[in-house]
């Protein structure tokens, strides 16, 4: 039977020009765009991986959340068997409408395959993938509101059926400037510091 | 280990409208590369592609389609292949058993997107085409065609969705959820990929030539192709002919680049490494590997690389692309191989993998190059999709 407790180990939320990790706010700009947010944030964590400049929004956004979290537990030596499952609201939407406007007129077209490889959402899971080598599960799923159960829900199948050892889960949201990022690292075994917490109360906090 | 049931088949592809069709071509050397006629292009006269020779108003005719559908080519090649597959397969009753549909496309409507695009806000007579852009309408309008009830899904993973498409309906047979499913997937040519592709630049100007040392690249094609799997109870109870198996799958993840393969073929090799885990197969026990053999530099690098770590010190059977037959067919190019592979088994043969010329500088490998007759058991046949998306299947005799 599969277990219903989520076992939460570490989680992080990025909005508002703020990075808050494990509950403790650990970056923090003036209010700004997520561009120049990203970037600053980007060089606070001296996180020397060049090919961060050219991905979209909504790939930095889960980059950023997923390498603060992944990187104190991903081993180069061994195989990294964790999955990765994200979910959002806008999908791509805000990179296919960049690219929509770069073709919209016949006079003045400038298709560019550098955005085009990010007008899907499932991109940043590649990103995350190429980043820590992970060649695990992964998926992207579209909702209209976040939806706490379901993540929950496929995160403990897929440990409980043994296809993944860890999983990185949550909500990378982005449209017109407008970002939410809640990720967490789950596992088969209970963590004392969220013992009493799921991921909808983490969200919520 | 025994597999799934394969007990239908249905295909249309630049060699052929049928499955019988695509067999003789297969093994008379007849290519379906060719210039392009369907699209006007700018390309026309530097690329190559396997074309389907049938325009689109003779689609519709053949169909019999109302004035006012809004089918894309994709949507018309595909229920074309799944309505053979469904007759081949003797099955007069579609709902009669839980049926379901899992198609694989990367094109969906986009030819009649770019064709209309500009048009759309000037003439609403072409405005029902919008609905069809969609990637998921292609299998709609299949099961609509059909007069399926049941479970109908897309999968559009690159190169690799028919393949996944394939996988899916075999572990939704083997956990009992479906009694019978219809896999495959279907891909038109279009502007898209033509264009895409070029700026990519691995679109040959010549005919394509797998694991060549000159090889420059691939010649796109179009094609479409369905099989019936169904379960053994189904088969049991209605005698039915099995064709052959599905015995092994695997999907892997490449990890490294959106639009090119690892040099070592890390997502090939695991993709490999599990289907055998699955089948329960040794690799020498593969009498012919179907190679996804693409023909761009890249492909055919980490490829035959990933078969080389699969086979160690072993020899690495029989191998053949038949791409240079068909193009890629890009998201139906596993469901028409998957047919292959099931005629390789029932046949006994080794298709050709034309145009080789010179072995590789990188490693040993050299394809089969003519026509090969000798018991074929087990079949792998590999497909390996953009964004490191990478999938095996092995196929064996009943």
């Amino acid at each position: 039977m599969i277990s219903n407790k989520t076992n939460i180990q570490s989680y992080i939320k990025i909005e508002n020009n703020e990075i808050v990790l494990n509950g403790t706010s650990v970056f923090k700009t003036e209010p700004t765009d997520f561009a120049d947010f990203a970037k600053q944030a980007y060089r606070n964590f001296e996180m020397q991986y060049p090919k961060f400049f050219k991905m979209d929004a909504l790939s930095k956004l889960a980059f950023l959340g997923s390498e603060l979290l992944l990187s104190p537990i991903v081993s180069a030596e061994k195989e990294n068997n964790i999955a990765l499952v994200l979910a959002n609201k806008s999908s791509s939407l805000d990179t296919d409408v960049k690219y929509q406007e770069s073709i919209s007129d016949k006079e003045n077209y400038f298709p560019s395959p550098a955005v085009f490889v990010y007008t899907l959402p499932n991109i940043c899971l590649g990103e995350i993938s190429i980043r820590h080598q992970l060649k695990s599960e992964n998926s992207f799923f579209i909702f209209d509101a976040f939806n706490g159960e379901f993540l929950s829900n496929y995160s403990n199948i897929l440990l409980n059926t043994n296809k993944a050892d860890l999983v990185l889960c949550g909500w990378t949201e982005f449209f017109n400037d407008n970002y939410k990022a809640f990720l967490c690292i789950i596992s088969a075994a209970e963590n004392e510091n969220y013992k009493n917490e799921n991921i909808n109360t983490l969200y919520h906090k | 280990m025994k597999g799934v049931a394969i007990t239908g088949m249905g295909i249309i592809s630049s060699i052929g409208n049928s499955v019988v069709e695509n067999y003789i071509s297969l093994i008379e050397n007849k290519i379906g590369i060719s210039s392009i006629q369907n699209i006007p292009t700018v390309h026309a006269d530097v690329i190559k592609v396997g074309e389907i020779k049938k325009t689109n108003e003779e689609l519709v005719a053949e169909l019999q389609l109302s004035e006012n559908n809004n089918f894309s080519r994709t949507a018309m090649i595909g229920t074309l292949a799944a309505r053979q597959a469904v007759e081949n397969a003797g099955i007069t009753s579609i709902n009669e058993f839980r049926t379901g549909l899992i198609s694989a496309t990367s094109v969906g409507g986009m030819d009649m997107t770019e064709k209309h695009y500009y048009d759309y806000f000037e003439k609403p007579e072409l405005v029902k085409y919008i609905t069809c852009h969609d990637g998921g309408d292609v299998a709609e309008k299949i099961a609509e065609e059909l007069g399926l009830k049941g479970m109908v899904t897309t999968i559009s993973t690159a190169c690799s969705s028919a393949a996944n498409s394939i996988m899916l309906g075999a572990r939704l047979i083997k956990t009992g959820k479906l009694d019978r499913v219809i896999v495959g997937g279907a891909d038109a040519l279009a502007k898209f990929t033509i264009n895409g592709f070029k700026t990519l630049m691995i679109l040959s100007d010549d005919y394509n030539k797998p694991f060549d040392n000159t090889r420059k690249g691939l010649n796109l094609g179009e094609a479409a192709a369905f099989l019936i799997l169904e379960s053994d109870e189904i088969v049991a109870k209605q005698n039915k002919k099995v064709l052959a198996r599905v015995s092994g799958y695997g999907n892997a993840n490449d990890a490294f680049h959106q639009t090119a393969s690892s040099e070592n073929g890390d997502g090939a090799y695991l993709a490999m490494k599990k289907a055998f885990e699955v089948s329960g197969l040794k690799p020498s026990q593969i009498d012919y590997i179907n190679v996804h053999g693409t023909a761009t530099p890249n492909n055919d690098l980490s490829e035959g690389r990933a078969l080389r770590r699969i086979y160690k010190d072993e020899k690495v059977p029989d191998f053949s692309s038949t791409k240079p037959f068909t193009g890629h067919t890009l998201a139906a190019a596993a469901a028409i191989e998957a047919v292959y592979s099931v005629l390789a088994i029932q046949n006994n043969v080794v298709y050709p993998n034309l145009n080789f010329e010179v072995p590789m500088e990188e490693f040993d490998l050299k394809p089969q190059t003519s026509l090969k007759n000798k018991t074929i058991e087990h079949v792998l046949s590999n497909s390996f999709g953009f964004g490191g998306n990478c999938s095996t299947l092995i196929f064996s005799k009943s």
